[in-house]
């Protein structure tokens, strides 16, 4: 398992020895040592279905793979970097905002449907499970986690929404009378309503 | 020294009676106190010749030998013109404390004791005029002392050539010589790579400058996969050699 690790704020230092970690294609910007990029939007432990819904479903995402030893550097865009730790656990996360994850975990994609497309969040999340380490990328400043209970639902923004770890399930509200008094012209009118035992990570930014 | 200090991650304060005179990229001054006059200089060892009568403390560049001497003639001015490795530079002198800063980009301090620093101009910010700075292609950017003078000849012409069309990067690069303070422009803010001999590789796109004895040659693997657009992301690479310090920004935007 890749050793992942946040140096200042918006850098995520790996230190490797032999093994594969996964990030988004383009995102290393240095490293010392000896290492190998390949393409893995396609296929790979992602498996040929996921590719095809991600073709589907329009998805730009794309990771590469990097294997080697030494210790290599990823940023994107000089977004804050939150490493997640899993254990054996879930992590749905926006797919824009997942930057690197530890090569043993699973991921898998999931249409989200016509509520990405009408809230303008992504046509798809990506499924991230079993144990490991999640880099996530947040834009504005550090990523914000929020807890939910079955006592306390968490309601979000879908463009501030980064991730959300452990049993929770999200439904889409468009709640007219809540759209009408607060979104009046005001672009609040859709938003996503956590429920379960988890957290729910948000960025302070909301994406355009 | 401490002429130089940070407000905030992006603001730059610049007191003028430690820096002697500062030399700053065009438009980056937010705001002056004291008895402060701008002249219009530009950056790669013209700034003798633009700036008229200016001449601080170490300005020496007419004196300036090998690509120094010649960044400052015609040829010089017509490289940069060619290569886009051109950037207007004021030079702030007098006496006060002139404040800059620069589209919302993090601004790192560095502090140069003799050692050469290699800097593209559109990363630049400021230094003080107590530096040398000339013009040097990329590849031949050794920092070995005088700035190449030509010494990697027709092939390290072409080196750079091809890097720059690659990788959207000028095939010039500033050069800074001597002691004083340096303030480096990045996207996110910079973290410092130390260089050993084995070498460390960097994205072209977050490379910001380097500080030392140090080689950059740029390397590609560009195969079928990049040419589908299958690749991955990292075909382009800076290897980087030598003795130094190479800063690295946590983004992949060019300015």
């Amino acid at each position: 398992m890749g050793q992942l690790e946040v140096m200042g704020r918006r850098v995520l230092r790996a230190q490797l020895g032999g093994e594969t970690i996964r990030a988004i294609t383009g995102s290393m910007v240095a490293y010392e040592g000896r290492f190998d990029f390949r393409n893995a939007g396609f296929g790979g432990d992602d498996g040929v279905m996921a590719g095809l819904r991600r073709r589907a479903t329009g998805e730009a995402l794309s990771l590469m793979e990097c294997t080697g030893q030494g210790v290599i550097y990823f940023a994107v865009m000089a977004q804050d970097v939150t490493v997640v730790d899993m254990d054996n656990d879930t992590l749905q996360v926006e797919s824009r905002q997942l930057l690197a994850f530890s090569g043993n975990l699973r991921t898998d994609v999931r249409f989200t449907g016509l509520r990405g497309a009408s809230s303008g969040q992504g046509l798809f999340t990506t499924i991230v499970s079993g144990s490991g380490q999640v880099a996530l990328l947040s834009a504005g400043g550090p990523l914000i986690g929020l807890e939910v209970s079955p006592q306390y639902p968490v309601v979000v923004d879908p463009d501030a929404f980064v991730a959300a770890h452990g049993n929770v399930q999200s439904s889409f509200l468009t709640d007219v009378s809540w759209a009408n008094v607060v979104g009046e012209g005001g672009g609040e009118a859709f938003s996503l309503n956590w429920q379960g035992n988890g957290v729910v990570y948000i960025q302070p930014a909301e994406r355009v | 020294m401490g002429a130089f200090e940070l407000v905030n991650s992006k603001v730059l304060k610049a007191d003028l009676a430690a820096a002697g005179s500062v030399l700053a990229r065009k438009g980056a001054m937010l705001y002056y106190t004291g008895d402060v006059g701008f002249v219009p200089a530009t950056a790669g060892g013209v700034q003798a010749m633009g700036a008229g009568g200016f001449g601080g403390p170490g300005q020496g560049m007419s004196s300036g030998s090998g690509m120094g001497g010649m960044a400052g003639g015609l040829m010089g001015a017509a490289l940069r013109g060619m290569s886009g490795e051109f950037q207007q530079m004021m030079a702030a002198q007098g006496h006060g404390v002139v404040h800059y800063g620069y589209a919302g980009l993090h601004v790192t301090l560095v502090q140069l004791n003799g050692e050469p620093m290699c800097v593209e101009a559109s990363r630049l910010l400021a230094h003080t005029a107590g530096l040398q700075s000339s013009v040097v292609s990329v590849t031949q950017a050794s920092g070995g002392g005088g700035g190449g003078g030509g010494g990697g000849g027709l092939r390290g012409l072409m080196r750079g050539a091809v890097a720059g069309v690659a990788t959207g990067q000028g095939m010039w690069t500033t050069q800074l010589t001597g002691a004083g303070e340096v303030a480096l422009l990045s996207h996110g803010g910079t973290f410092e790579l130390p260089v050993t001999p084995n070498g460390v590789v960097v994205d072209p796109q977050a490379y910001v400058a380097h500080r030392g004895n140090v080689q950059v040659q740029f390397s590609a693997s560009l195969g079928w996969r990049d040419a589908v657009g299958r690749g991955s992301g990292e075909a382009t690479q800076l290897q980087v050699t030598g003795q130094g310090v190479v800063y690295v920004q946590a983004s992949e935007e060019k300015l």
